[in-house]
């Protein structure tokens, strides 16, 4: 021993010694430096070290070792010895303490002398109060728990803490984590809402309020991702859908991803058929860039099978099984340590092949990612590198300066043929990727940043392969060509005869079914013939195989006779107290709405002119009856106007698809799909209460052929009846929609009425389908186009109104251009449909 | 020297305007064989029905073909509450006495000039029934009140024009008026025909402007489908190019004379915009 002490401290050393030998030695190597701040504060820390060691081993080691690291950062002893003493308090303080003494010296670097004492006090006060809060609070980095805003970002964290602790008696452990979390994401003002939220749910139950402070439950996670700064590209499905079909003509399905905060950076997923956006996007410019991005790599053919086939063959990996979700992941772990980096400079390579396909079908798409990408600002290495070379390629692609080589350019632009794909892009990674500069990179979240905005890393998730769609393979090499088409072409025919072969089955089970029909028609033939005569003579329809209509069946181009029946029906279910609700809800939407009638009401009600009688004179006819007159002539004296409401002029059933798939939750989570239907029927037959005009309302839902349930909640007849309401307040979806019948059925009930104009206005969700059409969509498809032909030849007009947003890819042949409406939005419904109603009416 | 009369006081016209053949040609270019179809149902007396969506140049090729022919134009834009007395004509007081005053229909048809009856279904039913006898082989105008028949001028042409779109599902012209006709029907022309429209009918105007106009009307077309009554029209873009003349921005010129006008629908309205701001990078 180089250093002799004095006799007190050998004594202290020595007592400690009796204790632990291991723990002496490395006192009296730590006790020169502590002996710098003089003997009494020498003394006085290894009392403290015996202290603790006596209370508890581990404590005292982590006391003793830590020491070195905090007299060094205070450059004192006493104060953080004393507050070390302090955990001799309690039993089992051992991990609060081992924490406290490691974040000791950090708390002095970055909060100051006062500021380590205000920490140590209010984590002290925890572990008064609740050890495993103190643990949890000494555990958290003090650069984490301040914020970056010193002891003010701690205090204003745990004054909430102190808060809920008071009032609801939450321990700052459940708490500590999820309050970190949401002042990271969203900035220290978001903390106190989002606790004050928190302590409300506390109140409804203990177990869902921790919950909730933990990010755990549903509830805290959708309350935070909606209180994320950013642009939601959820809410606005129809702009961006809109974009994709402008752009690119084509219907890409828009879904929500399951992206959390925690996952890092956020960007739309592919899974090859759909899009999924995350809840949120820095803003709209990157929102729509990545869409365009992300929609044209669907459109150019990322998820081309044929591409990845080729991919794997050059890796000289077995090419994924045909008919499974294709994963990439084998392409790049094929590369070991350097899988991120060659899957970075693949992706670069990719999506410049994207990005310059998206720029021929969008203009200045480029420019505009160029400029996007600059304002975001470059990331910082390494992932900055890999920026800086994807913004050199944009550039390229942009005959903009940069700093690529001759040998980078030339294969980078070899990816602006339009026949280049997603296999040439990996042909390219892998030569770019020999001679690369850009420095290693391993974790993903760095990786993560290299992305310019608007992309996204390729193949984040297993994909269906799909087709690219653009017809820009023209110059493909012969040989591939030909294979290609031939595979196509095999595949073709096999489906084809597939399709034949079942509808050959399709066929037999048809026959089968008629037999069956004719059978039951044979044992009971006299009701049925009945039952016929009943229905013609009214609405019979009271027998329980209802009431027959044709269908057509476009394989055998005829319509066979008596084959799907209708059953009409009362709904059983209704529901008063919900037609209220739904009343109160929209009270706001249905004032607006009779204030715009008001407003439209003579023109709307157009006031008969030149009748024999009524409440004005209409003096253009007054005027010509007298000048009339008095040219000698001896006109009729129809001089009045007459304003009535009930002019009958226009009729209209209000036709409602009641299938299973109206029940669907509706994506912002707000209700189901058969709410907005609910109340667009009650707005809908408020104003048309209004306008004055007749209208019937009516649903319908289908199991097979002879089950087509067609519900009359309304007659044309019948009053607007709180009993109605309840009715249309009870509907639920049910079954499938075999469409074509309902439309016959509904033109055979505009028999009753008299109005020279008659519409049938079909609200729907989905296309015309029913369990036995065998997957044939066609077959309904078609029957449902001859039912909408009929019922015009009949003077109905079928007008189709659906919220399914691919409605554009088959109502255009069924209900033919202009006779239909998609509602982008769901929740435009019940304001909508008066709307399109009395436009269709005008 | 018109343009120092139109700076004092607007000019009072006969609705009869007899053909000036020194005037200029209205501006007009043909999109596919319209003009030679027109000539050959003048030449014959048939009534001809003119279709297509609004803006994409029915009432121009009217006037360019009614100078060709050098015969006066009559136009009637109708409406809902149009007789068949504000075609015909009707008595007038006038003093103690009572005087007949021509409707426009009757004028074309003893003055020989072209009838065009604009947007005829939003007529009333009656009014269209009067016509009738106009468009067949008798080409005769019946004068109820005045008890009179009028024999048309040989040189009388009526023309009617008529927009399928979906607010006239219910206000469809009954099939036995429609089959009187010769039907021509106008589209958006292609975009070569746009970009010569433009660029001859706001003179100045930069060719790679016109090209850009010309691309975004195009794809805004597209959005028809989703809840626009109208789509871009060939009008639109002029409004626009002559904003853009005038000295706006590009962008907010289209703005102002494509989406402004077409629609209050936010989410549209974006969609619109981002289109033009593409184009316009």
């Amino acid at each position: 021993m180089a250093v002799s002490f004095s006799s007190d401290l050998q004594n202290a050393l020595a007592r400690l010694r009796e204790l632990s030998a291991l723990a002496a030695r490395s006192a009296e190597e730590n006790l020169p430096a502590i002996l710098a701040h003089g003997h009494d504060a020498a003394a006085a820390w290894l009392d403290a070290a015996y202290r603790l060691i006596s209370h508890d081993r581990d404590s005292g080691r982590a006391f003793i070792q830590g020491s070195l690291a905090a007299e060094n950062a205070s450059e004192q002893v006493l104060p953080w010895t004393e507050q070390a003493l302090a955990f001799t308090r309690w039993a089992g303080a051992a991990r609060a303490f081992e924490a406290f003494m490691h974040e000791l010296p950090q708390a002095y670097g970055l909060l100051g002398h006062a500021g380590e004492r205000r920490w140590a006090e209010l984590g002290l006060r925890w572990c008064e109060r609740h050890l495993d809060s103190g643990r949890a609070y000494f555990a958290v980095p003090v650069r984490e728990l301040s914020g970056r805003s010193g002891i003010a970002g701690i205090e204003q964290i745990l004054d909430c803490a102190e808060e809920l602790y008071e009032s609801r008696h939450l321990m700052l452990v459940s708490y500590l984590q999820g309050a970190l979390r949401v002042r990271n994401l969203l900035g220290p003002q978001a903390v106190t809402p989002w606790a004050a939220r928190g302590s409300d749910i506390m109140q409804s139950g203990r177990a869902r309020g921790e919950a909730y402070f933990r990010l755990e439950s549903e509830e805290s996670l959708r309350l935070l991702l909606e209180s994320l700064p950013g642009y939601r590209p959820v809410e606005h499905t129809r702009l961006l859908s809109l974009l994709v079909e402008i752009w690119f003509d084509e219907t890409i399905d828009l879904k929500e991803s399951a992206w959390t905060p925690e996952k890092g950076r956020p960007f739309i997923e592919c899974d090859g058929q759909s899009l999924m956006l995350p809840p949120v996007l820095t803003d709209q410019d990157e929102t729509v860039l990545s869409v365009l991005h992300s929609a044209g790599s669907m459109i150019h053919g990322s998820y081309d099978p044929r591409d990845v086939r080729r991919m794997f063959e050059l890796s000289g990996l077995p090419a994924p099984r045909e008919g499974e979700a294709i994963a990439m992941d084998p392409l790049f772990t094929r590369f070991g340590e350097d899988a991120q980096r060659f899957k970075l400079v693949f992706d670069i390579a990719e999506d410049l092949r994207v990005d310059m396909a998206v720029n021929r079908d969008v203009p200045n798409h480029l420019k505009r990612m160029l400029r996007a990408a600059e304002s975001m600002g470059v990331p910082p290495d390494p992932a900055g590198s890999y920026y800086r070379y994807a913004l050199d390629t944009i550039r390229l692609a942009l005959g903009l300066p940069n700093d690529l080589d001759a040998g980078e350019r030339e294969l980078l632009l070899r990816l602006a043929l339009p026949r280049a794909g997603i296999a040439d892009a990996f042909e390219v990674a892998l030569r770019l990727f020999e001679s690369t500069r850009l420095p290693p990179i391993d974790s993903r979240e760095s990786s993560v940043l290299a992305y310019l905005p608007g992309r996204s890393p390729n193949a984040s998730r297993a994909f269906q392969p799909r087709e690219r769609s653009s017809d820009s393979q023209g110059g493909e090499s012969e040989g591939e060509q030909g294979e290609g088409e031939q595979q196509e072409q095999e595949a073709g025919e096999q489906e084809e005869s597939e399709s034949q072969e079942t509808a050959g089955e399709r066929e037999e089970s048809s026959e089968a079914d008629e037999q069956e029909a004719t059978g039951t028609g044979t044992t009971s033939g006299v009701g049925t013939s009945r039952k016929r005569q009943e229905e013609q003579a009214g609405r019979g329809g009271s027998s329980d195989k209802g009431i027959p209509y044709p269908e057509w069946d476009y394989r055998e181009q005829r319509l066979k006779r008596n084959w799907a029946w209708v059953q009409e029906k009362k709904l059983a279910e209704s529901n008063l107290g919900e037609a209220r609700r739904l009343e109160q809800e929209y009270a706001v939407a249905l004032k607006k709405l009779k204030q715009a009638l008001q407003a439209q009401k003579p023109t709307r009600l157009a006031p008969q002119r030149r009748q024999f009688e009524g409440e004005e004179i209409d003096l253009e006819a007054a005027i010509t009856y007298v000048t009339e007159r008095a040219a000698g002539m001896s006109p009729e004296a129809t001089v009045y106007r007459r304003r009535e409401l009930n002019q009958r002029e226009v009729s209209v059933i209000l036709l409602a698809d009641l299938s299973t798939s109206i029940m669907q939750l509706l994506p912002e989570g707000r209700g189901r799909l058969v709410d907005r239907v609910r109340a667009g029927i009650l707005l809908f037959a408020e104003s048309l209460e209004m306008v004055g005009d007749s209208y019937a309302i009516a649903g319908f839902c289908s199991k097979y052929r002879d089950n087509v349930a067609y519900y009359r909640i309304k007659d044309f007849d019948e009053p607007w009846s709180s009993e109605v309401k309840a009715q249309v307040g009870g509907l639920s979806g049910r079954l499938a929609t075999r469409m074509g019948t309902a439309i016959r059925h509904a033109t055979a009930c505009f028999n009753a009425v008299s109005s020279r104009r008659r519409l049938l206005l079909l609200v729907s969700d989905g296309r015309p389908e029913d369990y036995d059409d065998g997957g044939d969509r066609r077959y309904l498809h078609e029957d449902t186009r001859m039912a909408v032909k009929e019922a015009v030849a009949r003077g109905v007009h079928p007008y189709c109104i659906t919220v399914d947003t691919l409605a554009n890819e088959y109502l255009p042949q069924i209900f033919g251009k202009g006779h239909y409406l998609v509602l982008d939005h769901i929740n435009s419904l019940p304001r909508r449909l008066p709307e399109i109603y009395l436009k269709l009416r005008r | 020297m018109s343009n120092a009369v139109n700076r004092q006081r607007g000019v009072e016209h006969d609705i009869v305007q007899p053909p000036q053949v020194a005037a200029a040609a209205p501006y007009y270019e043909p999109q596919a064989n319209e003009i030679a179809v027109f000539e050959a149902a003048a030449r014959r007396k048939l009534p001809v029905m003119l279709k297509g969506p609004t803006g994409c140049g029915k009432t121009r090729f009217l006037e360019y073909m009614a100078w060709r022919l050098k015969r006066a134009l009559v136009t009637v834009s109708c409406h809902e509450d149009l007789t068949s007395s504000d075609l015909v004509g009707r008595f007038l007081l006038e003093g103690a006495q009572t005087v007949w005053q021509d409707g426009p229909l009757t004028r074309a048809v003893k003055a020989g000039a072209i009838c065009y009856l604009d947007e005829i279904v939003e007529a009333r039913t009656d009014s269209t029934v009067v016509i009738h006898s106009l468009t067949d082989h008798r080409r005769k105008l019946t004068l109820e009140k005045k008890g009179e028949e009028i024999d048309a001028h040989d040189d009388f042409l009526l023309v009617i024009s008529y927009n399928p779109g979906y607010q006239t599902v219910l206000k469809d012209l009954k099939p036995s008026t429609k089959q009187r006709f010769i039907g021509l029907t106008f589209d958006f022309p292609t975009p070569e025909i746009e970009k010569k429209i433009i660029m001859t009918e706001v003179p100045g105007l930069p060719g790679d402007i016109a090209t850009k106009l010309v691309a975004t009307g195009n794809k805004a077309r597209g959005l028809k489908d989703h809840g626009l009554d109208e789509v871009t029209s060939t009008r639109a873009l002029v409004y626009a190019a002559n904003l853009i003349v005038a000295g706006l921005p590009p962008v907010e010129a289209c703005r102002a004379a494509m989406v402004h006008p077409m629609t209050d629908d936010i989410e549209l309205s974006a969609a619109l915009s981002e289109i033009i701001s593409a184009h316009f990078d």
